[in-house]
Order: C-alpha cells, then structure tokens, then sequence
C-alpha cells in the first residue's frame, strides 16, 4: 500500500475526504481486501484515541456502499434462528452477488465497530455449518461441542500454546456458561445460592 | 569473477529479491534464535499498550498491561468495546469481569503462557512440517521490527507470521496465516511501551466488584495417562499423540476418552464418547478453531483444533478402534 492511499484512508477516518475521492475510495474497496482490513484498523485505532463511540468516516462510507449497490438499502446476512438466542449463532455470507458480498463484508465489519450492539460478534458463537440433512445448531448450558471447544483450549494450553485470541474465546464461551445460569438462578432461587460462590 | 560464480551471485540476488530476504539480514540470527529471544521476551519484559485484535474483518481494540514480578504473571486486558470485559492475571488466578452482567468468573490458568504468546514454549520444537525465514524488516507501533514466517508444508495446517521487535525480541504483531496467505486472525500492538514501570494499582479492576456475583470454573475430572484402544489409521503428517486422558466434562455424567494430536505447533483434540442420540454440528468454527463430529460404531467421534476444517476432518474420519 502506497503512502498516497494511507493519506486518503487516514483523511476519510478523519471525514475529510472529498465526495469524489470517497467515491474511488468506495470501488476500491471492494476490491481490495487488505484495504479493508486497513481501514478497520484505523477506524478502531482512531477511536481509541480519541475515546470517540464513533468515527466520522465509518458512516459515510456504509451509505456510500449501499448506494453503490443499487436504490434499496443491502440486506444484511440474516443468521439461521438458533435454539437459545442466547447462544448468539453467526453464520457466514452466502448466496450473494460477488459485489454485494464484498461490499456487505465492509459493511458488517463497520457496523460492528461503531454499533456493538448492532450486530453478534463472529468470534462470540459457534458458526455452525450445514449437516449432511440440514442445519443443525449446539445448544444449552450443557452442549458438547462447547465443552470440548473449552476442554482442548485447557489441555492446548498445558503445552503454552494459547494466544489471547484463544484466551478471549474461551473467556466468550464461558460468558454463555454464565448467562445461561443467571436464567437458572431466576427460575430456581434455591439452586442459585449452590450454583454461585462469594 | 568467474562466469559461474557470477551466475550464483546473481542467482542469489535475484532469490532474495523474489522471496523479500534483504542481503543485509544476511548475518543476522537464525530464526530459531529469534524464537528463542521471542520465548524469553514475553516472559520478562514488562509492557503497557494497545493492542488491535481483527478477526474475519472483525476489528477489536484491547487495553494491555503486563508484568513480571518475582516470577509471577500479573496481567490486566481490558476490551475496549462490546461489553467491556476485562481479564485480571495474578499468578495463576484470573478473573473475568464482565461490568454489565455485573458477574466475575474466576478461572485457573497453569500455564505459564503469557497473553501473547502465540506459540509453543520454547523446549517444544516444530519438526519438518514447518520452514522458518527471516523475511524483511518492517516497522509496527513505531518500532523497528523483524518479520518471521512459519510455513507449513502443506494444507493441514495453519502458517504464521511474528514481527518481532529488532531491539529486545518481543513480538508486535502476529498472523494466523491460512490458505491463500490471507491472515485468518491478527493481533498488532498500535502503541508499546516496553520495559515500562508499572504500579500494582495499575493492575487493579476498574470497577468495584465487591458487589458482583461471583462463579467458580466448572471443574473437569480428568484422569491421565490412560490407554485406549481408539487409533488414528490416517494422520496428517506430522501429528502425533501427545497425551491420553479420561474426562467428566461439567453438567454431563459422561465420560470421554481425549487424545491430544500434536505436530509441535498445532493441535487438535479427539473427543469419542458413546454416541446418546443428541444431535451435535456435523461442522462448527470458532475463531481459526475449527471441528468435526461423526458417529462411529455406537461412539460419538469429533475433533477440534486450531486447523484448517479439512485436517479435523481427516482426524475424526481415521479414528479407529484396534
């Protein structure tokens, strides 16, 4: 990546882009894929810094891409509903125009860093992909695959491989484990104070 | 010159040219060395900064402090968005505070792995399904940096990329590296403070957490050392069995036989428990984690680990009973 489009990507952070250079932005965007994920950085980097729950650009450019895409706005990757809504299942893009794929992938990527909220994380859930007769999802406190995705996290980590990327999904997975007990605590008071420790 | 000694200097010119190796890290350490100083790095160098996390496009900004003091860890994250999580280390004791469940989850970490560490400790050696190489020299959060690549030899495993900082070894930025070299997940620091005097306090929760609901790890029985009659008739070359255990996992009364795989680098877990009926994803993914579940004989076979979807394939279809 030249120093001339680090300049650009920096002042369209900074809303300082002129329309017509967005525009060009925009197209090569989707395109370039190491772009993309340079511009994420420098959206989460600016924000950081300036303690900001927004970055100028960020909506700009959402806007810009869905004009791109035609006159209504995209449809956003919509995820299969899961067993426990609690177990906040994501589910890769699939069956969209090449374009519109790229271009929703920025979306998405940006929404999830200027509306938390917006959006379930990818790495906060189990993508589940289709079984041999249909699509098939984990689910309960007590589901399998979580246990044996936490399971080999901890004997992995016996050998010090363990990355913080590692680290923050286990810590994600068990933050289900949690949510799922406060519901069992509303239910059943008397479990609540065996199931908790002070 | 003789006209062959030309043509081997300028065959090696144009190599370096073609795989990015600058002649001027021609004297420069071995990579294996460079992994060492990257081991010893993250163990003793205390350092405070920003750290952005991208995952499928997915960008997240983390707060890290860390220190050694007297041998022991003490290590503060704080994720800068979403639900504001934060992770205490002290020693081998962790807490999870997550502010707005208002909870704290207390777990144990035995290893002696630090945050960042994204590989194997040192005294664990990766065999010949891996090159390492010097790539070229780079600059992250400032600091004048060392790229090392581990390429895998073939498609049943991940490759890496460290930039490792030139002064003292500690590893700024770091890519998971799957098929088509595209970075599967990257970890870069955007501002480091090395070597940096940090206070206790610093290392304190942001949030009263007196008044938080606290919860204990749920515990696995595990019983090692065990022998099994389960065998893989087609591994991927390299793996190899590491450790054999017996688990109760929580909230379940069943056991389960785990067989850790290991080429030196990656692993992946084998799971075979009697099959109860209850269905579990044919496929799932978790971060660059990925696992497969099949039915054989009457048992529930799936494998998990941070490989590419088809090596965990693999795995889970060889299993066999002898």
């Amino acid at each position: 990546m030249n120093d001339a489009i680090k300049m650009q990507l920096s002042a369209f952070v900074d809303d300082e882009l002129s329309d017509n250079e967005t525009d060009l932005l925009v197209r090569r965007l989707g395109q370039d894929r190491e772009l993309r994920q340079q511009v994420a950085e420098y959206l989460a980097i600016g924000r950081v810094m300036r303690g900001q729950p927004q970055v100028a650009g960020s909506e700009r450019l959402r806007e810009r891409i869905i004009a791109e895409l035609g006159d209504g706005p995209a449809e956003e990757p919509q995820a299969p509903a899961p067993a426990n809504p609690r177990l906040r299942l994501w589910r890769p893009l699939g069956g969209f125009a090449v374009a519109a794929t790229v271009a929703l992938v920025a979306i998405v990527g940006l929404r999830q860093m200027t509306g938390p909220d917006d959006i379930v994380p990818a790495e906060a859930g189990i993508t589940a992909t289709a079984e041999d007769t249909g699509y098939t999802v984990p689910n309960g406190p007590d589901d399998l695959l979580r246990q044996y995705y936490l399971s080999h996290g901890e004997t992995s980590s016996e050998l010090g491989a363990n990355g913080i990327n590692a680290r923050l999904v286990s810590v994600q997975l068990r933050e289900d484990v949690i949510v799922d007990r406060e519901a069992e605590d509303d239910s059943d008071p008397a479990e609540s104070e065996s199931a908790t420790q002070p | 010159m003789q006209l062959g000694e030309f043509r081997a200097a300028t065959a090696c010119i144009t190599l370096a040219g073609v795989f990015g190796v600058s002649p001027a890290l021609a004297d420069d350490r071995d990579p294996h060395d460079w992994l060492d100083r990257m081991s010893n790095a993250v163990q003793t160098i205390n350092y405070e900064g920003t750290v952005i996390r991208l995952e499928n496009g997915v960008s997240e900004a983390l707060k890290v402090v860390h220190t050694v003091r007297d041998g022991v860890i003490h290590e503060k994250v704080i994720v800068q968005e979403g639900n504001g999580l934060e992770i205490i280390r002290n020693g081998n004791e962790v807490h999870c505070i997550l502010p707005d469940r208002k909870s704290v989850l207390v777990e144990e970490w035995n290893d002696q792995s630090t945050l960042f560490s994204t590989l194997p400790s040192s005294d664990i050696r990766f065999g010949n399904e891996y090159d390492v190489a010097i790539v070229r020299r780079d600059r992250v959060a400032g600091r004048k940096a060392l790229i090392l690549a581990i390429r895998p030899h073939d498609g049943y495993r991940y490759g890496h990329r460290i930039w490792l900082d030139l002064e003292t070894g500690f590893p700024l930025k770091t890519q998971l590296i799957g098929e088509g070299s595209e970075a599967i997940e990257q970890v870069k620091f955007a501002d480091i403070d090395l070597d940096s005097d940090i206070q206790l306090s610093a290392l304190k929760p942001s949030y009263s957490i007196d008044s938080f609901q606290w919860y204990a790890e749920p515990r696995r029985a595990v019983r090692r050392g065990i022998q099994t009659d389960w065998v893989s008739d087609e591994l991927p070359r390299g793996f190899a069995a590491v450790s054999i255990q017996e688990e109760q996992l929580p909230d379940t009364e069943q056991a389960v036989t785990h067989i850790l795989y290991s080429d030196g680098l990656a692993n992946v877990s084998v799971f075979i428990a009697a099959a109860d009926g209850k269905k579990v994803a044919k496929r799932s993914r978790v971060g660059g984690s990925n696992s497969y579940s099949l039915v054989n004989g009457g048992y529930r076979v799936t494998a998990v680990g941070e490989v590419p979807a088809a090596t965990v394939e693999q795995i889970a279809r060889s299993m066999r009973r002898k």
